[in-house]
């Protein structure tokens, strides 16, 4: 920032307000970010420390880097249970509830009755929904039918929670396509099912892309459906399981600093990847909402 | 002849609605039965233990009117939704404006901006409980460092204090949508409005407030809303930073874990404390009113876009 601020100062040394106001303007930027990445440094940093380091030596680098944390988080806080978990129940339930919601966008979106509309809102409003008063009559049915303590208890409800985002997304899209490809595919005598699969699908992509990150980062982050439906570390996603290590383990800070970050790298990798697709993604589920 | 005909009506009427069936069926086993169960049984004494069941009609929503825990709760979650609005109107606003003049690194700040938004509040709440905590917290051993003793404080168990806090770390996980959704805003606000307007004599204030802000009501409206779901739904933060009592003497209660201590028990509550029913009443009745609040706030804001 040093740099690129003299080299401005150069250029426009007549004009000491302007230079005051992009100055300003910098340090707004800067110390914003700042405040965002400083705390995450400082948590790298300290999933490297050795518990008695956190209070000796609170702000430098570790003494010795205690890459242990790691390899212990893995094996005493359960993440070598919680992160496969994770990444299964995200990728199956992202997946059907995508392809789902995009049958169901191409369903409502073909029509103009009025059962579509009525349909459409029905699903839209499975939004307002809270999960605390549907989690348990959810826990007993689970139960009854024998899916309780298995990974199927948090994917089918999963699958379902992500449809009324997803039909909010797609229907739109999905009506917005040209009929006469559709009406030419069918004239070729191709099934409906053809249809959809080989025509509707591929030109929903974008679509489709927006619809699995949305709910893809909130089904890896989500922490309270699973602190109530996977009691145990076999079936636990990583946030509630690096919670319910805190409880058995309280003063282990490294390893659950560690955990927190195995947790949130993934996402975050991710993220630095398709940035535009993200940040397009999630607002564009925020905006229609 | 007449009969594939039929067929191909009665496919084209109804024949769309197999493509609805597979993810209704899901919908309907995991939203709307246990939703109308919830209902029926938050018209009962049912704690949540054993079969003993009585139908007691409104009752538990009767209680609820002069049951003072729920205003607490309620009023802390209005206290965040205020401040964070005011926050992501202020601060959001302002830094999605100095990002639109694309300053030099922007792609930089936009991408370390929105980060804490893909990242869960579980780690958010552990992030800021290694910066405030009293036994491993950075902020007061810097704060001493820096000869400044008198701002340390016990963040997270004064009373005072531990509600502003889970504001702070609040603002901090979400001023990534305000920045985004007014970025997009005034991304799509038209070069031309602006220009014509600076011919007219306008100044760049002037040009701010009176053309491109209106411009920026669907952003408004927009972000309003998602603050105003995100903020009464608040839990995972305050379960992490204080704990599902809303500790220190329920100063952090909010609705999320008022609801989750009564149905389900939190960690220091008897058996005998929870009432399954009683919780379930709750949310149900938080459901109704925010979704009255959602639609009003909607049509509000909505009315102010045409307007504009």
């Amino acid at each position: 920032m040093n740099h690129s601020s003299s080299r401005e100062l150069k250029r426009s040394q007549s004009d000491l307000g302007i230079l005051m106001g992009k100055s300003a303007r910098t340090a707004v930027l800067v110390i914003a970010s700042l405040w965002v990445l400083a705390p995450l440094l400082l948590m790298v940093i300290a999933s490297f420390k050795s518990v008695p380091e956190f209070f000796m030596n609170p702000f430098g680098l570790p003494e010795e880097w205690k890459f242990s944390n790691y390899s212990r988080a893995w094996t005493d806080a359960n993440l070598s249970l919680t992160l496969p978990n994770t990444i299964i129940v995200t990728t199956i339930a992202v997946l059907i509830s995508t392809i789902l919601s995009s049958m169901i966008a191409y369903g409502l979106s073909r029509k103009k009755k009025k059962y579509a509309m009525g349909l459409y809102i029905l699903f839209v409003s499975g939004l307002l929904v809270p999960v605390q008063a549907i989690i348990l009559p959810l826990f007993v049915m689970l139960k009854a039918v024998g899916l309780f303590g298995t990974l199927l208890a948090l994917i089918f409800p999963y699958i379902a929670m992500g449809l009324p985002l997803g039909v909010l997304v797609l229907t739109p899209i999905a009506s917005a396509l040209p009929r006469e490809l559709v009406q030419a595919a069918r004239m070729d005598g191709a099934s409906e099912w053809q249809i959809y699969w080989r025509i509707v699908l591929p030109l929903m992509k974008p679509g489709l892309i927006s619809v699995s990150i949305l709910n893809g980062v909130w089904m890896w982050n989500e922490f309270f459906i699973p602190l109530i439906l996977a009691f145990k570390p076999e079936v636990q996603t990583m946030p509630v399981g690096i919670v319910s290590f805190i409880g058995s383990y309280s003063t282990e800070w490294g390893l659950v600093f560690s955990s927190v970050i195995v947790s949130t790298l993934p996402v975050v990798i991710a993220y630095l990847f398709m940035t535009r697709q993200f940040q397009s993604g999630l607002t564009a589920g925020a905006v229609k909402g | 002849m007449s009969s594939p005909r039929a067929q191909s009506t009665l496919s084209s009427t109804y024949g769309h609605l197999w493509f609805v069936l597979p993810g209704f069926i899901f919908f309907l086993a995991v939203m709307l039965i246990p939703l109308i169960l919830a209902v029926g049984i938050s018209m009962t004494n049912w704690t949540g233990f054993g079969g003993e069941l009585e139908f007691i009609g409104l009752a538990n929503y009767a209680e609820l009117l002069t049951y003072w825990p729920f205003y607490r709760a309620a009023m802390h979650n209005a206290i965040i939704f205020l401040a964070i609005l005011v926050f992501q109107h202020t601060v959001g606003l302002y830094i999605a404006v100095l990002l639109n003049e694309k300053p030099r690194f922007m792609q930089f700040y936009r991408t370390v901006l929105f980060l804490p938004v893909i990242m869960s509040l579980v780690a958010t709440g552990f992030i800021w409980t290694l910066m405030l905590s009293p036994n491993i917290g950075l902020i007061n051993p810097l704060l001493k460092s820096l000869g400044l003793d008198f701002l340390a404080g016990q963040w997270l168990s004064d009373p005072k204090l531990a509600l502003p806090v889970i504001i702070f770390v609040t603002a901090w996980n979400s001023m990534g949508w305000a920045i985004i959704i007014y970025l997009s805003g005034l991304q799509n606000v038209p070069e031309e409005l602006k220009q014509a307007a600076a011919m007219d004599g306008a100044n760049t204030r002037q040009i701010f407030w009176r053309v491109v802000f209106p411009q920026l009501s669907p952003a408004f409206t927009a972000l309003t809303v998602l603050t105003f779901i995100g903020t009464f739904r608040t839990f995972d933060v305050v379960y992490v930073l204080t704990g599902p009592l809303g500790a220190p003497n329920f100063a952090t209660d909010v609705m999320g874990t008022l609801i989750y201590r009564t149905a389900f028990g939190g960690s220091s509550f008897s058996s005998a404390d929870i009432r399954f029913a009683f919780g379930l009443a709750m949310a149900l009745l938080l459901m109704l009113i925010m979704a009255a609040c959602c639609h009003l706030l909607i049509r509000l804001l909505r009315s102010r876009e045409i307007e504009a």
